[in-house]
């Protein structure tokens, strides 16, 4: 037997790997017809993953509702397209924006992490609209247009070169990407560190008396989100060759939340396929009229009412029941032992 | 030195409300002291005091020769203090295992934070030897939301232990029981004694008399009166106040 954490987060993984299959054969099909618009639009949809994971983390796991998630990713995307302009380096461009966003996080989460709840919301809220308004209005960082002219780069793997203009290229590398991201949040997630911030999430009142900061707690899981959201971020000018003040607004946090909310809060895989069919739904609806935003807004209100776990979230316990019936048929010599 | 804790002089008040004013005591080491009072005489404020969720007005504690006034719940713990709640207070929609662990996992060094659970060793056998212990074998895997009201106090108790505190303190452990389990939680409480020193806040009249070393007798935020279970049951003031018809 193992704990439901594990399996829970086992289930996670069959989800991940199927969202990874799927991408897989669609890039197959993708460059077999030629397609660029779709491989480019898929690319997007998994970097927005990316800032869906860091707001899951908080939301699923630690139990906060940040509302201003997209300022990281904004820093994230802006230091990286800065990075970029200089010196064409991807290495340097996600170097600068990790660290950039770790700093921003901490600061950030010093801010934040004097309150909870609504007002937590409140304040995450705030301080995305302030950056977002100071960028904004900043001439050097090319105002309302945002910064564009960003080259196109050649990025060195090894053993193979890879150019950030190859549709098919760069969606594989974004995949990565993202799988690395979602790989370290799991694995944090397995650990004492990371069952603190489920704990959190669970009873905070009780950690105190566990022996950990509850105020410690919460600041690793935010700066860890802020870092992911940032990394995340720093591919976007890649994609696409500019950034814009939009990337920090409201819009683009709100969005991220309602693709964990479609996914599945709680289930890290949710997020990201949440990302992608928010994404995909966007462009096929915006493609038959222009009140896309009505649809999209439809289709959240009724996955809320009828689906409130998410799609992930719905199909978890199949899965989850599968896992526990393989894991129980399995002998095992010192079953509480290794349990864990 | 025989006393692990003691308190000096403890105060606080809420509002105009003195919740605890001036109580002084020691506990000994692997002996049980009980806290009796009337409801509402300040038992758990005292407690909350002690372990740090409220901060006292006045007064010390002292806990091996260590002053933690005023420290918070998770500088005590480190000071070697672990405590029930009056309220059941879990992570109710985890597993009995889940909670064991997550009490369990400050026995293994902070640096190993970051490594996966099933590389700490010896917390997992304490949860295990836990799991036997409190009889939680079938229930291992049960979400703890699901036990009984019964399990679920005696999940308390292995929670507080999982992290081998020094001093335990038991805020009314048998509260809402069947009579059955009471009497377990009674022999339970007695066999913890070798491990560590209890403290204990209990209204069983009969309990608190056979299984407690020391009682220390509460009334409206003060303390009544003190020592061995016979000589408080004699105390006529204790009568008045407590036992009402005395
Ligand atoms: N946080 C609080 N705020 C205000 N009054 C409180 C608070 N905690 C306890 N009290 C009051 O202090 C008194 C003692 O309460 P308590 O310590 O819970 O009593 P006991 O545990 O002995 O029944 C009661 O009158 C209670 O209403
Ligand atoms: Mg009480």
């Amino acid at each position: 037997m193992h704990d439901r954490l594990d399996i829970s987060m086992r289930a996670n993984h069959v989800f991940f790997w199927i969202l990874v299959i799927v991408a897989l054969v669609f890039a197959a099909f993708a460059s077999f017809s030629g397609d660029v618009f779709y491989l480019r639009l898929a690319t997007e949809a998994l970097i927005l993953g990316g800032l869906a994971l860091s707001i899951d983390i908080l939301l699923g796991f630690t139990g906060l509702l940040s509302l201003g998630q997209a300022l990281y990713f904004g820093i994230g995307a802006y230091v990286s397209a800065l990075v970029l302009r200089e010196e064409p380096s991807f290495w340097l461009a996600m170097g600068a924006a990790g660290v950039s966003v770790l700093l921003a996080g901490i600061a950030g989460g010093l801010i934040a992490n004097r309150v909870r709840g609504v007002y937590f919301a409140l304040i995450t809220f705030g301080m995305a609209q302030v950056v977002a308004k100071v960028v904004y209005n900043s001439r050097e960082l090319g105002a309302s247009d945002g910064l564009i002219g960003i080259p196109v780069i050649e990025i060195p793997l090894g053993l193979i070169t890879l150019s950030a203009g190859d549709p098919l290229g760069f969606f594989l590398l974004t995949l990565v990407i993202i799988a690395l991201l979602y790989s370290v949040s799991a694995y944090l997630l397995g650990t004492p560190f990371g069952r603190i911030i489920i704990a959190l999430k669970a009873n905070e009142k009780r950690v105190p008396y566990l022996g950990y900061s509850t105020w410690a707690a919460r600041m690793a899981a935010y700066v860890l989100a802020a870092v992911i959201a940032g990394l995340a971020g720093a591919l976007y000018p890649m994609l696409r060759g500019f950034v814009s003040p939009e990337l920090l607004f409201f819009a683009t946090s709100g969005d991220a939340l309602i693709m964990v909310i479609v996914g599945g809060a709680g289930t890290l895989a949710g997020a990201i396929w949440g990302a992608v069919i928010l994404t995909m739904l966007k462009s096929v609806i915006g493609s038959w009229t222009e009140h896309h935003l009505i649809v999209i807004g439809l289709i959240f209100m009724s996955a809320i009412l009828f689906m409130p776990k998410g799609i992930v979230g719905m199909l978890k316990p199949f899965v989850e029941r599968n896992l526990l019936r393989n894991s129980a048929r399995q002998p095992k010599p010192e079953p509480e032992r290794t349990a864990l | 030195m025989t006393d692990i804790m003691q308190v000096e002089g403890l105060c606080i008040a809420f509002g105009g409300l003195k919740a605890v004013d001036g109580v002084s005591f020691t506990a000994e080491r692997n002996k049980i002291t009980t806290v009796i009072g009337p409801n509402g005489a300040g038992k758990t404020t005292l407690f909350n005091l002690i372990s740090g969720a409220l901060k006292p007005s006045g007064g010390r504690v002292i806990i091996k020769g260590k002053d933690v006034t005023g420290k918070g719940p998770a500088a005590l713990q480190e000071a070697g203090l672990a405590r029930s709640f009056q309220i059941t207070n879990l992570f109710f929609e985890m597993t009995v295992r889940e909670n064991l662990r997550l009490a369990a996992q400050r026995l293994e060094p902070v640096r190993q934070a970051l490594l996966p659970l099933r590389r700490h060793g010896r917390a997992a056998d304490k949860v295990t030897a836990l799991i036997e212990r409190f009889g939680f074998a079938e229930k291992a895997h049960e979400i703890v939301a699901a036990l009984s009201h019964g399990e679920q106090r005696r999940l308390e108790i292995a929670m507080c232990l999982a992290s081998e505190p020094q001093v335990l303190m038991l805020d009314e452990p048998t509260q809402g029981m069947s009579h059955g389990d009471t009497e377990d939680t009674a022999q339970l409480i007695r066999s913890l004694t070798d491990e560590v020193t209890i403290l204990l806040i209990e209204h069983d009249i009969g309990l608190v008399m056979s299984l407690s070393d020391h009682v220390v007798v509460m009334h409206q935020g003060r303390k009544l009166a003190e020592g061995i279970p016979a000589e408080v049951r004699a105390d006529s003031a204790v009568q008045a106040a407590y036992f009402g018809h005395g």
